[in-house]
């Protein structure tokens, strides 16, 4: 059955080619095409050159794992969403009936990112005539897994359109931009629209009664709550007594961002990155030591009178907010990371050191794992710079 | 003995490694001399068609060069002179007669090798076309006589799964190798003699020949590897290498007096299981050398491994460099959606397949398994280079044209031994953007 299926849909593919070529009638299409073509079978190509031996990972292989690695942030999202949702409008929250919500909320989210970032992928392939990345899928879902469930479909069309046009397309496409495109887009987002993207009013959806219409409701994030902590509170005390204790952080059963509410799915999304290859736990890991370090180092400022972020215990800096779902997902992104183990280590740890600073010193901005990888993107090439120099001082010169 | 262990290197459990079995095929009919294996040559032909040539005769020299001869592999009449684009000579086809002549070249015994002066040696070496078989670092040129290295460097093993075995071409040579080498150290001291840590010694008494042991997979036992990790000083760059099996060619010219034809292939097509030794002569036509016919739309036919060598059409000749020949499929058979399949049946060097669990030896096939992307900087080739290149940020200063970046990055360490290309997931021809900036380099210098 499968050997028919295949034999079918390669003659099909091959009865076409001719219309996708550079002269047939279909010819500015023809990036849409070969992505067609190797989606569904990988191109057979010989090596022209030596060596004659290539590796059979590629670059589809190397996306589709990241992808894998994205399903349990990913589907956890969906039946949190719905489980949140549900219990904000006080009905019964059984497993089905929260994913059946969930599904409902977040499909056409993460639909519209997909359709709308392939738009502007398609339209740039076609016209600077270079293949259409397998990359895109991975920032396709990355961003809906950011936002909230209750931002406007409008919004994730804007936002995805700035990540892949400014974030990367302009650069040259992918491998030559500077910043993460999902987080550029979210960036954006969160800039341009405060009103959908933060207080705590925009993490849980829930139906309205008289249609599909989805109405947020009020549902404060643990980052929101502390932003509201009185000096002489503990933060600690405050997120316990509002039920989000240490270990509803970590599994992320409360309301959040669609996908990077629960640091445990993040984990073991990394895990599964980090034993396949594919991210560095170098950065993974020294984010996590930054993280914690700063963390330390802040509880030393600490006083009576300070800012209450400043006593925070270094643990719930890794369960809260987005930083499991930033270090594992987005600082891992290898064309924005340094290429260098080096250079990796300190584009971690200063992604971690950055994370506490902003969340601890500036409270407007409680997400401070986006901004700091944003950051630190900026600062990845010199960094490579860097570890590249001190790589040739090792050497003994040939020329 | 020294060892010296290779950290960066891949060890490829792949089917088809040739079996110890060597088989004649000392074939007659036709031989050629095919110029395009030959590093940085401009041939000015000596022949014309239909001239009768012996074996020794030599067949053209190099145009800025013409000490370097390159003579006959066959005796009989020159039959055929092949140009290929820009009327680049390519390949000088002989038919050879019943009675091969040879040409006669004075004789050196052992004790004659002991007193000769170097200048006598490397004259019989040049005039004997046997001269093109030392080369020099870094640019693999044939090395020129008028210098005198750091050092010789012999490499016994190659790593390549599919080059010929040591302890296969040095059955019953082990006396013409020895004189070799000492023929080596006539010319230049030390000579270093490297040989595969895992491969055995004891069998035929080359222990004592031994100076270095080389653990690691491919590429480490390329001379080149071998100088990164044991040069002090910039002047340990500029060294010569020969192969084992030319080293005992070497011995078998002067202690003979004939330009010595004989040569061990390593043959190997693994779809038919035919992977074993060949005994021929250089410039054999390829399609002697294998049992069955292969088409060349669905088989690439390779000479000089699978990792460095070339492509040839099956009605081709060896090269008189080349030691083996490899037939391997050319297309992978198209899965549907194969990039999400577990994958237990692909060899790779990253943990993405299942492959990882796999012990038995991988089928091979020479498709790129998928197209090219732009570079993602995964670092993947940092982590296999042998000489610590960092491949994906010398092929950007490459790319451009920041040549002296490239230097400083370590161009002429490289060893053009592809394991970056082999490994980068975006199918980037990083070794061939190196070995071709080092090439230009080459011939822009002075």
């Amino acid at each position: 059955m499968l050997k028919r299926i295949e034999s079918f849909l390669l003659a099909m593919i091959d009865r076409n080619r001719n219309r996708f070529s550079e002269k047939g009638k279909w010819g500015w299409l023809q990036p849409l095409f070969e992505a067609t073509e190797s989606f569904f079978f990988i191109p057979a190509i010989r090596s022209r050159t030596r060596p004659f031996l290539r590796d059979s990972l590629d670059l589809k292989r190397f996306m589709s794992i990241v992808l894998l690695a994205l399903m349990p942030p990913f589907l956890f999202g969906i039946y949190n969403v719905g489980l949140q949702s549900l219990t904000a409008s006080g009905e019964p929250a059984g497993f089905i009936p929260a994913v059946a919500l969930g599904l409902w909320i977040v499909m056409p989210i993460v639909i519209v990112s997909y359709a709308a970032g392939f738009f502007w992928e398609i339209l740039f392939a076609s016209i600077r005539r270079h293949p259409i990345s397998e990359g895109f899928l991975v920032t396709g879902l990355l961003f809906p897994l950011t936002l909230p469930p209750t931002i406007p479909l409008w919004q994730v069309a804007v936002g995805i359109s700035f990540g892949v046009v400014i974030g990367k397309e302009i650069f040259g496409g992918t491998g030559r931009n500077i910043f993460n495109p999902a987080l550029t887009a979210r960036a954006f987002i969160f800039f341009a629209y405060p009103a959908q993207m933060s207080g705590d009013a925009v993490w849980v959806a829930v139906r309205d009664s008289s249609g599909p219409v989805i109405d947020a409701v009020t549902g404060a994030t643990p980052l929101a709550i502390t932003a509201l902590a009185p000096t002489f509170d503990t933060i600690e005390s405050m997120l316990t007594a509002s039920g989000y204790s240490l270990s509803v952080m970590f599994t992320g059963l409360y309301p959040g961002s669609v996908g990077s509410t629960s640091a445990l799915c993040c984990l073991s999304g990394a895990v599964l990155l980090v034993v396949m290859g594919v991210a560095s736990y170098r950065i993974i890991v020294g984010g996590i030591i930054g993280l914690l370090l700063t963390g330390l180092l802040m509880n030393l400022l600490a006083g009576p009178e300070s800012m209450p972020w400043l006593a925070v215990n270094p643990v719930y800096h890794l369960a809260t907010g987005g930083f499991a779902f930033g270090i594992a997902y987005m600082a891992t992104d290898p064309v924005t990371a340094p290429g260098l183990d080096g250079a990796r280590w300190i584009y971690g740890f200063l992604i971690g050191v950055l994370t506490v600073l902003i969340r601890v010193l500036n409270p407007a901005f409680p997400e401070g794992v986006m901004l700091s990888i944003l950051f630190m993107n900026i600062f990845s090439s010199l960094l490579d710079y860097i570890g590249i120099r001190m790589h040739f001082a090792k050497r003994v010169p040939n020329v | 003995m020294k060892t010296i262990r290779i950290k960066k290197s891949v060890r490829f459990n792949l089917a088809g490694r040739p079996s110890v079995r060597v088989e004649d095929r000392f074939g007659v009919g036709n031989v050629a001399m095919v110029c395009d294996g030959i590093p940085f040559i401009k041939p000015r032909l000596l022949v014309e068609i239909n001239d009768r040539i012996r074996i020794g005769t030599p067949l053209f020299e190099d145009k800025t060069r013409s000490e370097l001869k390159f003579v006959s592999p066959g005796g009989g009449t020159v039959t055929e002179v092949n140009y290929g684009p820009r009327r680049v000579l390519e390949s000088i086809v002989i038919n050879i007669d019943d009675d091969e002549p040879h040409e006669n070249f004075e004789v050196l015994s052992t004790a004659g090798i002991a007193s000769a002066s170097r200048d006598d040696i490397i004259q019989r070496l040049l005039d004997g076309g046997m001269w093109s078989c030392i080369r020099e670092l870094p640019f693999r040129n044939i090395a020129d006589p008028g210098l005198v290295p750091a050092a010789i460097w012999v490499n016994l093993d190659g790593d390549d799964p599919y080059q010929p075995r040591s302890e296969v071409y040095l059955k019953g040579t082990l006396s013409f190798f020895e004189t070799g080498i000492s023929v080596l150290q006539k010319i230049a001291e030390p000579v270093h003699v490297c040989a595969a840590a895992d491969a055995s010694l004891a069998s035929n008494g080359r222990a004592r020949l031994v100076t270095h042991r080389v653990s690691g997979g491919y590429p480490a036992n390329d001379p080149g590897v071998a100088v990164y990790h044991t040069r002090k000083t910039p002047e340990d760059n500029r060294v010569w290498y020969i192969g084992g099996q030319d080293v005992v060619r070497i011995a078998r010219f002067l202690t003979i007096g004939k330009y010595p034809t004989e040569k061990i292939i390593a043959v190997s097509a693994p779809e038919a299981d035919d992977c074993r030794h060949v005994k021929t002569r250089i410039g054999a036509p390829l399609a002697d050398l294998v049992a069955g016919a292969y088409d060349q739309a669905l088989h690439q036919w390779i000479t000089g491994g699978i990792f460095t060598g070339t492509t040839r059409s099956k009605d081709g000749f060896l090269g008189i460099t080349d030691a083996s020949l490899m037939i391997a499929p050319a297309l992978r058979v198209r899965e549907l959606f194969s990039f999400l399949r577990p994958g237990f049946d692909r060899p790779t060097y990253s943990r993405a397949f299942l492959s990882v669990f796999n012990r038995s030896p991988f089928p091979i096939d020479t498709d790129m398994h998928g197209e090219e992307r732009a570079c993602i900087n995964c670092g993947t080739c940092t982590r296999v280079c042998p000489v610590d290149i960092l491949p994906q940020f010398a092929y950007k200063s490459i790319y451009a044209d920041e040549i002296e970046e490239a230097l400083k990055h370590g161009l002429l360490d490289c060893v053009e031994c592809g394991l970056c290309a082999y490994v980068c997931p975006s199918k980037i021809e990083l070794s061939q953007a190196l070995i071709a900036a080092k090439h230009q380099y080459f011939m822009e210098r002075d």
